[in-house]
C-alpha cells in the first residue's frame, strides 16, 4: 500500500480496525497504519559505532489510539526527570496527521536514525523496546492475556536519564524503570536507557512482578534468583527476536549456534560496551546446581536456568537444521518455538516462592499441554537438560516420564462450574473455601484469591490452544524467629507465604496444580501429611535462608528521604513492619558493575563518620 | 610538672578539644618558656551548654601564658593551633569571641581544607554538592534517624568557623593559616621548639587520588559537568525546573523522586568518611617520645591505589617508617569508633589493620606491663556505635593508663550498680529505620573491664553527660616524662 492509499485510512477508520489488529500480521498491520516503523538501536549506540550491521534497525511498533507526548500509551509514561539536576526534560511531541503517527523533537524533526543527538530520541527508543517487549509476552505466543502489573496501577513509569551512576532498575514502589548514565573509561556518556538488553533485562522483572507479585516477599535466594534469571531470559529471547539481528547472527554463524565462536565473541563485545551487561556470554555455561548451591547471591545462582534454556534453544535450532532449514529459517524457528516454550509456563507457576524445579516442571507440563503427541520428544529432550543440571532430580524425571493422562479432574468436596469459578474473585474464593480440605487449605486460614484470569495462548502455527483459567491462591501463616541466628529480629514473628496456582480449561479439567503448603493440615489422610512434611521443609529453607542474610548483614532497610534513596544502604532484602509482624521483600536489583547487592555488607551497621 | 609535656583532653562532649604543652620548648624566650598547642576545638553539643567556651576560658585563664611576660592583662599566647578536619566535633569551639583574648603564633590546617589545593579540587566539589544536597533537605520532614544526623552535618554554622579559622582568627593575629600535608614539619614551617619535632603524617598531597578513588572521583567529575544538560553530546536539557511532568499525576511524580537514587546522600556519606580520611596527622617527638594525634583518621581493609583509601592505610604505606615503632601515647581517634582505630577483630594479625595497631600499640610481652598511654574523648549515646565496646577494651590492653570504671565508680559510691543506672544496658533514644528499635547497646560486658581513660566516665556526671551551663570545665590530663 502506498503512502498515498494509507492516507485514505482515516482516524476513524483506524479506531474501528483497532480491536482486530491482534489478528492482523506485522506487515498487514503497517500497511493499516497500526503498526509505526520506529528506529531503535538493535543493542546499543557503542555497538552501533563499532559494528555497524548492528547499529539501528527499524521496528513495528502496535499503534494505539492513546499515544501521546511522553511517550505515554496505555502501558507506559516516559518522564525524563533527572535527579541530579533536578530538571524535567521536554517530552518528545506525538505527531498523528493523516495515520501517519510519528514523534518529533523539540523542533518538530521526526525521531529516528537520522535523528539521535536529543534526549527525546532516548525517550522514543526505549519507549519503543517496550512497547514491543511487552506485545512479546502479551501475545499468543506469550502469555496469552494482557498482564497486570505488580503495582496500584497500569503505567510503568519509564525515566530515561534518572541521574548519574552505573545503574538501571524496575521498582515497584515507585512504579517505575529508572536508567541511569555514566562515563565509561574513555569519557564516553553511557546511557542505559539506549542498551537494548538492559531494558529487556529491567522490563523482565517487572513483567514477573506483575505475573507473579508474591515472589517480592521471599527472602529465598532461588526465588531472587529466578528473577534474575526472568531478566536475562527476557533480554536473550527480545534480542535473538529482532528480526535484523537474527538473521545478521544467522549469516555470521551459518546457524551453529553451540558451536559458534562468533556468537560469544559478539556476546563478549556487547559486555564490554556495557558493563555487566552479558546475558548471551552468561548464559553459555555448564553450572549445575550443585556449583551454586552455597552462593548467596542470585546472579550467579541465576545462571544455572539461563544456561539450561540457553541449551535448549541451540537443542531447537540443532533440530531445525537437521531438517534442512536454512540457517535464517532455524533460527527463527527455534527462537518461536522458545518463546512459547520459556514463557507460556510462567502462568502454571506457584504463587510464591518459586524455584527452579517449579519451573522446570511447568516448562515441561506447558510443552506436554501444547503438544501432547510430542513426535520430536522436545519434552525428553528438556528433561535431560533439567536433570544434567540438577535442577530436577532423577525421581522427578522418572515419574514425569511415566505414562497418564493428559488432564485430570479434582476430587471436590463441593464441585463449582469453570464459568462461576471464573466470574469473580469472590467467586473463586467461594470455590475455594468450600473445598478446603480437598485444596489442602487449612481451615483457619483467610486464604485470599490473589488472582483470577484467562488466558489465550497459541501453538507454533498460530493455533489457539484451549483456553486457561488460572485462580492463584495465598495464605500467610505466622512464624516465629527463634535463635540467636535472626540478630536484631530474634523473638519477632513473620509470616511464609503459602498457596498454589490452579490452570483450568474451560471444560473444568485441570492442566496443572502447582503449590507451596503451610505446615499445617486437617486429619490424618497421607495427602495431608505428605503436603505438611512438605509445608515443613519449606519453613525450614525459608528460615535457613532469612538466618544467613540476616548473618551476611542482607537485611535491613532502605535510606531515604523525599529527594531520593542511597544507593550504597539498600539491602538485597528490605525489612518491614506491619501490625507487630515483620515483613521481608527483595529490594530493586541495582548496580549494573557488579559492585553487587550479593555482596552488601551494610545493612547491619549505619554510622555517620562526623 | 616542669619538665613533663601534658595533654589535656577537654570533655566537650562527642568532640576534640587537646590541649599540649612541651616543657622547654621556647627556651630561646625569657620568662616561661613552654610551648602551647591546641589540636582541634569542637563538639556536637549545642552553644547553650556552654561547653566550648568555658573550656577555652578555662584554658585561656590558666593554661596560657601573657604575650607579654611583664604585663599580666595582655592577651594569652597561643603558639600553634592544629585543625584535623573541618567537621564540627572538631572546628565548631573557633569561634572568634573564645579567643578574642588570646594571640595565636600559627595555624596548621589539614591541606585538604584548602580550597585551591589542585589535588583536591573534587573533594571540594563532592563536599559542596553534598552540602547543597543536605542543606535542601534540612527541615524535611519524616528524614530517619540516620538521614538527620546526616543532614545534621552541613549546618551553616559549621561554615561560619571554617570562614574564622582561615579568615578571621589569622587576621586578628596578624598571620596567614598553614595548610599541612604529610612530610611537613616543624622545621618546613619555621617552627623552633627545642629537642622537639612535629611531623604531619597526613593528609598526602594526592587528596583526589588517595582518598576519593576512581570511581567517586569520575562520578563527581561527571557531576561537575552535569548541572544542565544530561550528556556531552549536547543533549541540552534545555528545560525549566519546573514543577510536575505533564504526563504523570503529582503525587506519582512525588513518589518517584522519593525512589530515585540520591547522588547527594551518597556524596554526603562518602563526603563524611573522606572528610575524617584527610584528618590532618600529627606526631610530636620529644624527649625521646612519640605521640600520636590523629583527628578521625579512618581505616578499611587495605591499600589499594585508585580506591577510597583510608587514612591509616595511606599513611603505612607511604609514610610506614613513622609507624612502625611503638607510641608513646595516642589520642584514640574519632571519639572510639569502631572506624578509627586500625583493628579488625575478624582478621589475623597479618591484616594491613592488625600489623598497624600491632606496631604502634604492641600487646605487651608476657608478664611486662605496656607503658603506652592514650585518651579518648568520647559522649556515650551521640551515636550507637561510639566508642566501640570491644576496640576500647582491645587498647586497654595495650597502655597503661587504664581505668575499670565499674570498680571506680563502687569505689566513690558504696551501692554502685550499673545495671540499676543503666550504665550496663542502655537504649540509644531514636527510633531507627531497621528494626529493632530503638536500638539496644549493651556495655555489661566491657564497663568492668580495663579501658583507656575517657572524657565521658571522668565528667561530674559520670558515664552521663549533662553539662551544667555554669559547671566548671572538666578534663583529663595525660602527662609523658621525657625518656
Amino acid at each position: 500500500m502506498s503512502p498515498r492509499e494509507r492516507k485514505r485510512i482515516t482516524k476513524a477508520t483506524r479506531l474501528r480496525l483497532y480491536s482486530s489488529a491482534k489478528y492482523l500480521d506485522m506487515g498487514t498491520g503497517g500497511e493499516l497504519g497500526l503498526r509505526i516503523p520506529f528506529d531503535v538501536y538493535i543493542q546499543d549506540p557503542q555497538v552501533a559505532k563499532n559494528h555497524l550491521m548492528f547499529g539501528i534497525a527499524g521496528d513495528l511498533v502496535r499503534w494505539e489510539p492513546g499515544i501521546s507526548d511522553g511517550p505515554t500509551s496505555a502501558r507506559f509514561a516516559v518522564v525524563d526527570y533527572d535527579n541530579d539536576t533536578g530538571e524535567i526534560a521536554p517530552l518528545a511531541k506525538w505527531v498523528d496527521k493523516d495515520g501517519v503517527g510519528c514523534f518529533v523533537d523539540q523542533n518538530n524533526k521526526p525521531l529516528g536514525r537520522n535523528n539521535t543527538t536529543s534526549l527525546q530520541f532516548d525517550q522514543v527508543n526505549v519507549w519503543a523496546l517496550l512497547q514491543r517487549a511487552l506485545e512479546f509476552f502479551e501475545s499468543g505466543p506469550g502469555l496469552g492475556r494482557p498482564i497486570p502489573y505488580g503495582f496500584e496501577g497500569n503505567r510503568l513509569i519509564v525515566v530515561p536519564h534518572a541521574g548519574y551512576g552505573k545503574n538501571a532498575f524496575y521498582d515497584r514502589a515507585s512504579k517505575s524503570l529508572q536508567f541511569y548514565y555514566f562515563d565509561d573509561e574513555q569519557g564516553n556518556r553511557i546511557c542505559t536507557c539506549l542498551s537494548t538488553d538492559i531494558v529487556n533485562h529491567e522490563f523482565g522483572h517487572a513483567v514477573l512482578d506483575g505475573v507473579r507479585p508474591y515472589l517480592y516477599e521471599s527472602s529465598l535466594v532461588e526465588t531472587g534468583a529466578f528473577h534474575e534469571f526472568m531478566g536475562d531470559l527476557s533480554a536473550i529471547l527480545l534480542l535473538l527476536r529482532n528480526n535484523t539481528f537474527r538473521r545478521r547472527i544467522a549469516e555470521d554463524t551459518g546457524g551453529m549456534l553451540s558451536e559458534s565462536m562468533q556468537l560469544k565473541r559478539i556476546a563478549e563485545q556487547f559486555g564490554a560496551a556495557v558493563t555487566g551487561n552479558e546475558y548471551l556470554r552468561t548464559a553459555q555455561n555448564d553450572l549445575k546446581m550443585s556449583d551454586v548451591s552455597d552462593s548467596d547471591g542470585p546472579h550467579r545462582f541465576s545462571e544455572v536456568l539461563t544456561g539450561a534454556m540457553y541449551d535448549i534453544l541451540i537443542a531447537f535450532s540443532n533440530h531445525y537444521l537437521k531438517q534442512k532449514e536454512s540457517p535464517a529459517e532455524a533460527f527463527w524457528h527455534a527462537i518461536d518455538r522458545m518463546q512459547r516454550v520459556a514463557i507460556q509456563p510462567l502462568d502454571l507457576l506457584p504463587p510464591v516462592d518459586v524455584t527452579f524445579r517449579d519451573y522446570a516442571m511447568a516448562v515441561l507440563r506447558a510443552e506436554q499441554l501444547a503438544n501432547p503427541t510430542d513426535p520430536h520428544d522436545y519434552c525428553g529432550m528438556m528433561l535431560r537438560i533439567f536433570q544434567k543440571r540438577g535442577i530436577i532430580s532423577a525421581k522427578d524425571a522418572k515419574a514425569f516420564k511415566e505414562p497418564r493422562y493428559v488432564f485430570h479432574r479434582l476430587h471436590l468436596d463441593v464441585p463449582h462450574s469453570v464459568e462461576d469459578i471464573s466470574s469473580s474473585r469472590a467467586a473463586a474464593y467461594r470455590f475455594l473455601n468450600d473445598n478446603r480440605k480437598s485444596l489442602f487449605i487449612p481451615a483457619n486460614q483467610d486464604v485470599l484469591v490473589a488472582d483470577l484470569y484467562d488466558a489465550n495462548k497459541t501453538t507454533r502455527q498460530g493455533l489457539r490452544m484451549p483456553r486457561q483459567i488460572i485462580l492463584e491462591y495465598v495464605w500467610r501463616e505466622d512464624i516465629p524467629l527463634e535463635g540467636s541466628q535472626f540478630g536484631d529480629y530474634e523473638g519477632r514473628m513473620t509470616t511464609m507465604l503459602c498457596g498454589g496456582t490452579l490452570v483450568l480449561d474451560e471444560n473444568g479439567n485441570v492442566l496443572s496444580w502447582s503449590r507451596k503448603p503451610g505446615t499445617t493440615g486437617e486429619g490424618r489422610e497421607s495427602r495431608w501429611e505428605a503436603e505438611c512434611k512438605e509445608g515443613i521443609k519449606r519453613r525450614d529453607k525459608f528460615l535457613a535462608d532469612l538466618a544467613k542474610r540476616i548473618k551476611k548483614g542482607q537485611v535491613g532497610a532502605v535510606l531515604g528521604s523525599g529527594k531520593g534513596i542511597l544507593g550504597s544502604h539498600v539491602p538485597p532484602v528490605v525489612v518491614s513492619e506491619r501490625d507487630g509482624i515483620l515483613q521481608f521483600k527483595l529490594s530493586p536489583h541495582m548496580h549494573l558493575d557488579g559492585a553487587d547487592q550479593e555482596h552488601y555488607q551494610g545493612g547491619s551497621r549505619w554510622e555517620v563518620s562526623s | 610538672m616542669g619538665s613533663k609535656l601534658l595533654i589535656r583532653s577537654y570533655n566537650v562532649g562527642c568532640g576534640d578539644c587537646i590541649y599540649v604543652r612541651i616543657p622547654n620548648g621556647l627556651s630561646s624566650q625569657g620568662g616561661e618558656d613552654f610551648f602551647h598547642i591546641l589540636i582541634d576545638c569542637g563538639s556536637k553539643e549545642g552553644a547553650n551548654t556552654n561547653v566550648m567556651r568555658r573550656s577555652i576560658k578555662h584554658l585561656e585563664e590558666n593554661m596560657l601564658p601573657p604575650v607579654d611576660p611583664d604585663d599580666t592583662k595582655s592577651r594569652k599566647r597561643l603558639d600553634l593551633i592544629v585543625v584535623t578536619h573541618r567537621h564540627e566535633d572538631h572546628i565548631k569551639g573557633f569561634d572568634p569571641a573564645y579567643f578574642k583574648n588570646i594571640q595565636i603564633g600559627a595555624i596548621w590546617l589539614s591541606g585538604a581544607m584548602d580550597e585551591s589545593h589542585p589535588q583536591a579540587q573534587k573533594a571540594h566539589a563532592l563536599h559542596n554538592l553534598a552540602a547543597v544536597g543536605m542543606r535542601g533537605l534540612a527541615g524535611s520532614t519524616g528524614l530517619s534517624p540516620e538521614l538527620q544526623d546526616l543532614v545534621g552535618l552541613y549546618g551553616i554554622g559549621n561554615e561560619d568557623a571554617m570562614e574564622a579559622l582561615i579568615t578571621e582568627l589569622p587576621k586578628r593575629s596578624n598571620i596567614e593559616p598553614t595548610f599541612v600535608f604529610a612530610g611537613d614539619t616543624s622545621d618546613t614551617h619555621g617552627i623552633k621548639i627545642k629537642d622537639t619535632k612535629l611531623t604531619v603524617l597526613a593528609p598526602e598531597k594526592d587528596i583526589d587520588g588517595l582518598y576519593l578513588g576512581k570511581n567517586t572521583s569520575a562520578k563527581v567529575e561527571a557531576l561537575m559537568g552535569v548541572a544542565g544538560e544530561t550528556g556531552k553530546t549536547g543533549k541540552a536539557a534545555k528545560s525549566a525546573k519546573n514543577g510536575n511532568p505533564s504526563n504523570i499525576s503529582g503525587a506519582d511524580f512525588r513518589a518517584l523522586q522519593k525512589r530515585l537514587l540520591s547522588n547527594a546522600l551518597a556524596f554526603a556519606v562518602d563526603d563524611t568518611t573522606i572528610q575524617n580520611n584527610v584528618s590532618t596527622v600529627l606526631l610530636i617527638e620529644w624527649g625521646g617520645r612519640r605521640m600520636l594525634f590523629v583527628g578521625d583518621a579512618e581505616w578499611n581493609d587495605e591499600f589499594r591505589e585508585g580506591r577510597k583509601n583510608g587514612s591509616w592505610n595511606v599513611m603505612w604505606n607511604k609514610r610506614q617508617p613513622f609507624l612502625s615503632k611503638p607510641l608513646d601515647f595516642l589520642k584514640v581517634g574519632h571519639h572510639g569508633s569502631h572506624n578509627a582505630t586500625p583493628w579488625n577483630r575478624d582478621a589475623g594479625p597479618e591484616h594491613e589493620a592488625n600489623q598497624i595497631l600491632d606496631a604502634i600499640l604492641p600487646l605487651p610481652a608476657p608478664r611486662k606491663k605496656p607503658t603506652a598511654q592514650c585518651v579518648v574523648s568520647t559522649k556515650r549515646k551521640q551515636y550507637d556505635t561510639i566508642p566501640d565496646a570491644q576496640l576500647l577494651v582491645e587498647i586497654g590492653k595495650r597502655v597503661s593508663n587504664t581505668i575499670n570504671y565499674l570498680k571506680k565508680f563502687k569505689k566513690e559510691e558504696p551501692g554502685f550498680k550499673a545495671d540499676n543506672d543503666h550504665i550496663a544496658n542502655y537504649s540509644v533514644p531514636k527510633k531507627y529505620s531497621t528494626p529493632p528499635s530503638p536500638r539496644e547497646v549493651g556495655e555489661a560486658g566491657w564497663f568492668d573491664k580495663p579501658q583507656p581513660v575517657r572524657t565521658d566516665m571522668a565528667s561530674a556526671g559520670k558515664a552521663f553527660i549533662k553539662f551544667d551551663p555554669k559547671g566548671p570545665a572538666e578534663w583529663i590530663d595525660v602527662e609523658i616524662d621525657p625518656k
